[in-house]
């Protein structure tokens, strides 16, 4: 009778494993205390429905230390607290300011709260 | 209780949000190959002259003359928004119907020693404020009766976009306000025929005798009538049944007499049909291609035609589905035409995982599936269509959809992010402005 093998049931790792040494043997000692790669998204987004990225265009925002195609990373979802940098609209047009105290949306409406300034140094 | 929530004028509104200078004018959205009207905010449509679904080209004068913007359809962009919008919803119940790109039932049930309305005015007031997109919330005890809610909330000015069917005089109120050819589930040959026996509105639709609406309007319009007294009897379906067809034809951008141009456009179909297959872990067992002249022309002759080729065995592996679709074009392909529209759909579709092999053929030992999941993985990373098959050829541009207007697609693409700048300009790619 012949027999036939499906294959190997091993799974393929991809990756290098620092918990276990093939050469040696022996285990790392980071084993216990592996963590997962700091992840941007995970740091710098806290709300993903509400978050959105913007591209500044020019050197209008100086004041702000925002600077010519630097990249805004603004939350929606946040309050208009006193001081919070915003991404503004006043008569359709795009403004970045600081909220004032007492702010009310007539005059501006928030588009919203700029929580990092994305800028390439190179 | 159940909540239908519902975009406003979705289509227009994405485009708004990044266009904070279009607020308050007229917005519309055309067709695929920029072809007709597809959606209008209530601005371009308290503009009368204009109508819906007429070809461009006709009224685009008076588009310009009232200063109405128009988009190419983003698909691309009102997808993600609507993503969000889902997202959103997902935090206010467990259970979220998305019923289309623009709407979502909402199950409400067991929340108890809430104020329904309030719970409803803070969906609408946290997803504008995430997003940006203004939507209306109807609340009722079936899902009939809250699509109709969520038409009062949006009708009558004074709801402010939030309406809940929660007692008896609400109901009837809401049932005698609704035109019967305006009911959910009611059709237009049904509407005239209610009309005929004296029914004007969904009110006294209910008035009717169960046994009459059961031997008239089938089981379901005995459904609509249950629904409409506040009995549910639509199922919550949180989990879409998997599609039976996958199909797409579009018009070409240009008329293309040559068969070459043609097997692109074919090409490029099958590759993004057997995406879906392949996203919802299926094989298909038939191809068929079809193609046609414009028989809108008066000075082209017209031809027709389609096939269907049968694969050896169920697939959802591009370059087979490819070879069998050429096979099916290069057969129902005549010269001489100048060709509108060619349009590929797979069918006969299970489930990957039952696909059987048979005497002559055994399913492939997966040797193009590494390479398809590779395909898939880039063109995941990099973009649509990055890498494609040969076949799909790399002058797309000649027979790809006109999208002139299209916005950036500012929530997907990092080169197309929301440019702000003090100038107050709209950039170069920011199209829209007549």
């Amino acid at each position: 009778m012949e027999t036939f093998t499906s294959g190997k049931l091993t799974k393929v790792k991809s990756r290098h494993e620092p918990s276990v040494s093939k050469q040696t043997g022996f285990a790392s000692p980071a084993t216990h205390y592996l963590e997962p790669t700091i992840d941007l998204n995970q740091e710098l987004v806290v709300n993903r429905d509400a978050t959105f990225f913007v591209r500044v265009d020019g050197d209008a925002f100086k004041e702000h230390n925002i600077l010519n195609k630097d990249v805004l990373i603004i939350d929606r979802s946040l309050s208009r607290s006193f001081d919070a940098l915003a991404l503004m609209v006043q008569d359709g047009q795009f403004k970045i300011r600081r909220i004032p105290f007492g702010f009310s949306e007539e005059e501006f409406t928030v588009w919203g709260i700029i929580t990092y300034i994305i800028h390439y140094a190179r | 209780m159940i909540a239908l929530v519902d975009c406003n004028s979705f289509y227009a509104c994405c485009e708004q949000v990044f266009r904070p200078d279009l607020l308050g004018k007229p917005v519309v959205v055309l067709s695929n190959n920029d072809g007709c009207i597809i959606a209008a905010n209530k601005e371009a449509k308290t503009i009368t002259e204009i109508p819906m679904y007429e070809p461009v080209f006709k009224i685009k004068d008076k588009l310009i003359s009232h200063k109405v913007n128009f988009f190419s359809s983003n698909y691309t962009l009102y997808g993600e928004m609507s993503q969000r919008v889902m997202n959103i919803l997902g935090t206010f119940s467990p259970n979220v119907e998305v019923y289309s790109i623009d709407e979502a039932f909402v199950d409400l049930s067991g929340m108890k020693n809430i104020s329904l309305k309030k719970y409803g005015h803070e969906i609408k007031d946290t997803i504008f404020k995430n997003t940006g997109l203004p939507v209306g919330v109807g609340i009722a005890s079936s899902k009939g009766l809250a699509k109709l809610a969520n038409k009062m909330s949006k009708k009558i000015a004074e709801n402010d976009h939030v309406f809940v069917i929660d007692s008896e005089e609400k109901r009837i109120e809401a049932l005698e306000w609704c035109k019967i050819g305006d009911v959910w589930g009611i059709g237009r040959k049904h509407a005239e025929r209610l009309k005929n026996i004296g029914v004007y509105n969904a009110l006294q639709f209910t008035e009717l005798p169960l046994q009459w609406v059961r031997k008239e309007m089938t089981v379901v319009g005995e459904r609509t009538w249950r629904e409409l007294k506040g009995e549910p009897c639509n199922e919550f379906v949180t989990q879409p049944p998997p599609k039976k067809g996958i199909g797409t034809a579009k018009s070409f951008g240009v008329k293309l007499p040559d068969l070459e141009r043609i097997e692109e456009a074919c090409a490029y179909y099958i590759s993004e049909v057997s995406e879906v297959l392949r996203a919802q872990k299926s094989c298909a067992t038939y191809v068929q291609v079809f193609i046609v002249t414009n028989y809108h022309s008066n000075v082209d002759k017209q031809y027709s035609n389609s096939r269907t080729v049968t694969m050896d065995i169920p697939t959802n592996d591009t370059f087979k589905l490819i070879a069998a679709a050429r096979k099916a074009l290069v057969e129902i392909y005549k010269p001489g035409y100048r060709y509108k529209k060619v349009g590929v759909n797979l069918t006969g579709i299970i489930p990957q995982d039952y696909v059987q092999g048979n005497l002559f053929h055994q399913p492939s030992k997966l040797n193009n599936k590494k390479l398809i999941e590779t395909f898939d993985a880039i063109n995941r990373k990099f973009g649509k269509a990055t890498i494609s098959s040969g076949l799909v050829g790399t002058r797309v541009i000649e027979w790809e959809l006109i999208k002139k207007e299209r916005s950036p697609r500012y929530t997907t693409q990092w080169r197309e992010l929301l440019k702000i700048n003090s100038k107050h300009l709209p950039n170069p790619l920011q199209k829209g402005n007549c």
